[in-house]
């Protein structure tokens, strides 16, 4: 365990160093706030009109949990290209060969692979995070429903992010493992919309749907059988990760 | 040599890439203080058995031995007694080389209190106080072959494992890179893999030639009666050699070069100091390698197939 944080730890610091980590954070941010900021606009507008409605919703409902619903669905293209360099980007460099030569075994490294780029991912929901939680100096936000928010966020992007470490085994090129994750995370999230559709909502088919597992922890809700189906794509997704990475010594540069 | 006492050892190792048996049945040990030389055209295997010497493959049949313990079975004893330089040095192109050295050695066990010390040791091995501090991507070809060769010394493993390190190296940065690969068979058991003949000369010990999957040769460099190539600046006759009680035997190559035999317990300074006693005009005294040519080459060309 001790490598695969070694191995985490290394992949911040090379993240640090790169000009693409703190663009692509920027960018977030920067499309974040703008949203925040129209929600806020949207939700001053309305607010008059929602004091004589009982039950009426708040800032949360209205601002907050839009803005993480909003994230949650950038983070389906996002991940992929933070995740698309992790084993394809060593092959390209010609750098895999240090680390399949360390002795540390192919599931610390793709745990190491996997916790590094999680660890970006988090940084940037924290950061995202603070928009909504900025509210309390103006209002009274749910932070029972915001942390629920959030715990589902953080599971969430770990199972995008096993996604895309394991597309990262699959493709020789950083682009093509990005395409790839970005067309499983897709599949995983309409896969259900033609059920929906028909007014389907508790079949064997809503199951395999991201948004089905995800959207309670938006209403407040943290469900053991949606916990549950995050760890598992983690899981099969890291262990397919770790049998690629096993056939791919016998191929690496 | 015992083989239960070598640092490293392939017994019987196969392996199979792609449907087909890239390396057969292969045989090798190889002993702390010695510069092996592993020769053999493209294809012939090298690599494959480099990585799995390195333990990065695994062999389908046979076994590597680390001090006798299987590798498979025990894949984290190679984590701090093996370092590999890839034919391509794998290095992380934002980092500086004590960023990059520091990483190599805590990936292979250095404890956190001595990775500076280790580092640093590495540094100057390797001769890369200039440039510790710029990003691997800045460097040069010769400087990054270099950083190559310090991430895997950085952790001092036993066995140093060196893929092509000479690759697009110039004229002065191999000739230190020699230097550097004998200073390291001093201590450890290194294992040097090139195309360069006269680097083998220069560098190893012993040589072992692959070719087509299979070890055709394992030998000392040089001859076995220990002739030396001698380059003379004065057009001599035969007869010359022939009353220095220091040569057994001479033959000439061409007009300046001849093959001579020391005499029985004549070392090298001594046939040199007598050359320039003589006043021939010493201009080049090497190890006479032209043994290990015709065997690789006629290995390679697979007109003969020397026993092991």
């Amino acid at each position: 365990m001790n490598a695969a944080l070694l191995l985490a730890r290394h992949e911040w610091r090379r993240l640090a160093m790169q000009p693409f980590a703190w663009t692509l954070a920027a960018i977030v941010v920067a499309l974040m706030a703008w949203q925040f900021l129209l929600s806020i606009q949207t939700y001053l507008d309305v607010a008059p009109k929602l004091g004589g409605l009982r039950d009426a919703p708040g800032a949360t409902d209205l601002v907050a949990l839009p803005l993480l619903r909003g994230f949650s669905n950038l983070l389906l293209l996002l991940v992929p290209l933070i995740t698309m360099r992790a084993i394809a980007g060593e092959r390209r460099a010609a750098t895999l060969p240090l680390l399949l030569a360390a002795g540390i075994g192919d599931t610390r490294i793709v745990l190491g692979k996997f916790l590094g780029a999680w660890g970006y991912v988090l940084a940037l929901t924290a950061l995202v995070a603070m928009m909504p939680l900025s509210l309390a100096a103006g209002t009274t936000p749910d932070l029972g429903k915001l942390a629920a928010a959030l715990c589902g966020l953080a599971l969430f992007s770990a199972a995008l992010t096993a996604i895309g470490v394991l597309a990262s085994t699959l493709a020789a090129q950083p682009a093509l493992a990005a395409a790839a994750a970005i067309a499983i995370n897709a599949l995983l999230a309409m896969v259900d919309a033609g059920a929906r559709a028909q007014g389907v909502t508790n079949g064997g088919i809503n199951y395999l749907a991201l948004p089905t597992h995800l959207e309670p922890f938006f209403q407040g809700i943290v469900a053991s059988v949606d916990i549950v189906y995050f760890l598992l794509i983690v899981a099969v997704a890291l262990a397919l990760a770790v049998r690629r990475l096993g056939m791919l010594r016998g191929a690496a540069a | 040599m015992n083989e239960t006492a070598a640092a490293l050892a392939l017994q019987g190792a196969t392996r199979r890439l792609g449907g087909r048996a890239v390396v057969r049945g292969i045989d090798l040990a190889i002993h702390s203080g010695e510069v092996l030389g592993l020769l053999g055209v493209n294809g012939a295997g090298k690599t494959t058995t480099l990585r799995m010497m390195a333990g990065v493959l695994a062999p389908d049949r046979g076994s590597v031995r680390l001090h006798g313990a299987d590798l498979r079975e025990e894949p984290e004893r190679g984590r701090a007694r093996i370092g590999y330089l890839p034919e391509t040095p794998p290095l992380h192109a934002e980092l500086t080389a004590r960023e990059y050295l520091a990483f190599c050695a805590r990936l292979h066990g250095v404890a956190r209190g001595v990775v500076a010390t280790r580092v640093e040791r590495a540094i100057e091995r390797c001769d890369l106080g200039d440039v510790s501090r710029r990003p691997l991507g800045a460097l040069s070809k010769g400087y990054r072959q270099r950083v190559g060769i310090a991430q895997a010394i950085v952790h001092e493993p036993e066995v140093v494992i060196l893929d092509e390190p000479a690759s697009g190296l110039d004229p002065v940065q191999a000739l230190a890179l020699r230097a550097l690969v004998r200073n390291l068979g001093q201590s450890h058991a290194v294992v040097l893999s090139t195309h360069v003949l006269p680097d083998v000369a220069a560098c190893c010990d012993r040589v072992a030639i692959l070719h087509r999957g299979e070890l055709r040769h394992v030998g000392a460099v040089g001859s076995a009666d220990g002739a030396l190539r001698v380059g003379v600046a004065r057009p001599l006759a035969a007869a010359v050699w022939n009353d220095m009680p220091e040569v057994a035997a001479a033959e000439a190559l061409d007009a300046s070069h001849w093959r001579v035999r020391p005499a029985a317990g004549i070392a090298p300074e001594q046939i040199a100091a007598a050359i320039v006693s003589h006043g021939f005009g010493l201009t080049e005294l090497v190890a006479d390698t032209s043994p290990l040519e015709s065997t690789f080459l006629a290995i390679a060309a697979g007109e003969a197939a020397e026993a092991v």
